[in-house]
């Protein structure tokens, strides 16, 4: 609200000087209007790594939709659902909807799941795909994105992690758009939000 | 723009407020709430702020860190009622009115970090040692009515081992891990713990325990954007290995 209060008064005073007969009226530089992004999960900030080795921010991933998943690589029990649930979306997206996704499994475990670990896991589990990234970060970062997410998760200290299961679809700005909770749900409204976010 | 024009009162004001991290021995915490396998957990020594950050120290935060203004932070990172007693709360008094991410990210900036829920609740519980009855009664009154507390400077009372000050009856704090996490029946995922599980998580059925499961209970309540007048919070840092 005090935001567009604001933007309006800018708007009344640029607009001012051309009721003023002022020859350069016309010449004052205006400034597209900013959109509001502040629900974006991009304004985390800090660096993650992948299971390549490469290094980057959520932000640089602005421009398609993200499929988002939370989990840890030694997990046996919910991670390997949650991460055929996201395939199952996958296959769920055609043609260039498809090539524009990207889908980013962030590891809870710092200290185990290290890029070594998370390229055999992605290896071992045949999901290297060109579109998929395995990622670690560092403990804070963690904690800020599962809490953007609204991701609930404890270390258990053993190497385990209680947490819950949850898929976010992100759309081009990061703003979170669909969210699919529990294993083995259906992929449909999931695969729409994908395909209106590629758009 | 509004915070930065009261900068200068705050700074002025400041000079009586020193929070210096303390060492905090490393122990064993028996959990009174209990949501996991184990009834105990082990913690390693860490330095904690003796007192929550006041209002002085918030106000320097977001003159060195702009984007954690009462504006310019994004939606994403707060609710609406952000930052809004900054300007006009003495110096000297806790900070409220803060969300979880703003109080990360200050953490973060002084080079710690929230306290985990066990740290504190450790901390909490190691340096007040009360009667378990007497504990209940003062929490009880503390909790039923937590806006009447936040109205004084920080460390003007209960001062607790390792020099910690205020850890009840002044404001709740965030913690890194606020909300509760229960294992699910089937045990492969976690669940929010909700009103109606109380019993569940007890590890008995005492006042004492039951006062300390309200705690966890009106932290798990809060999402990370909330910001409210009675919540506050301090750093903790890890010590290097």
């Amino acid at each position: 609200m005090k935001r567009t209060s604001i933007a309006v008064a800018v708007l009344l005073l640029a607009s001012a000087p051309a009721f003023a007969d002022d020859p350069h009226a016309g010449h004052q530089d205006m400034t597209a209007a900013p959109v509001d992004h502040g629900e974006s999960v991009y304004h985390l900030e800090g660096r993650w790594t992948d299971h390549r080795g490469a290094d980057f921010t959520l932000a640089s991933l602005r421009g398609g939709p993200v499929v988002i998943v939370m989990l840890y690589g030694s997990c046996t029990s919910a991670c390997p659902i949650l991460v055929h649930d996201a395939h199952r979306l996958e296959s769920l997206l055609v043609g260039d909807v498809r090539k524009k996704t990207q889908f980013v499994l962030v590891s809870f475990d710092p200290v185990n799941d290290t890029p070594e670990t998370l390229a055999d896991y992605a290896t071992g589990r045949g999901l290297d795909d060109p579109g998929w990234r395995f990622v670690q970060g560092d403990r804070a970062q963690i904690r800020a994105l599962a809490m953007l997410l609204g991701v609930r998760y404890r270390d258990n200290g053993d190497g385990t992690f209680d947490h819950s299961n949850l898929i976010t679809v992100l759309d081009a700005d990061g703003r979170a758009v669909h969210r699919v909770e529990g294993l083995m749900r259906p992929m449909d409204a999931a695969a729409t939000a994908v395909a209106g976010a590629a758009r | 723009m509004r915070n930065l024009l009261c900068l200068p009162a705050l700074a002025l004001a400041a000079s009586a407020v020193q929070a210096e991290p303390v060492a905090i021995d490393g122990g064993t915490l028996q959990l009174r709430v209990l949501l996991g396998d184990s009834t105990t957990v082990s913690i390693a020594p860490f330095r904690l702020d003796a007192t929550p950050v006041t209002n002085a120290d918030f106000a320097a935060f977001v003159a060195a860190s702009p984007r954690w203004g009462r504006d310019a932070a994004p939606s994403v990172f707060r609710d609406a009622g952000y930052l809004q007693a900054l300007a006009t709360a003495p110096a000297d008094y806790p900070i409220t009115h803060v969300s979880w991410f703003a109080a990360s990210a200050y953490c973060a900036a002084q080079g710690g970090r929230l306290p985990t829920q066990d740290e504190w609740e450790y901390v909490a519980h190691e340096s007040t040692h009360l009667e378990p009855d007497t504990y209940a009664a003062m929490l009880f009154a503390y909790y039923a009515d937590p806006a009447s507390h936040a109205r004084r400077a920080v460390g003007a009372a209960h001062v607790g081992r390792w020099g910690v000050h205020d850890m009840h009856g002044l404001v709740l704090e965030w913690v890194e891990d606020f909300q509760m996490v229960a294992k699910s029946s089937t045990g492969d995922s976690a669940i929010g713990a909700s009103c109606g599980d109380t019993a569940r998580y007890l590890a008995d059925n005492d006042p004492a325990h039951y006062v300390t499961f309200l705690r966890y209970q009106s932290r798990s309540n809060y999402t990370p954007r909330t910001t409210t007048s009675t919540l506050g919070f301090r750093c903790a840092y890890d010590i290097a290995t």
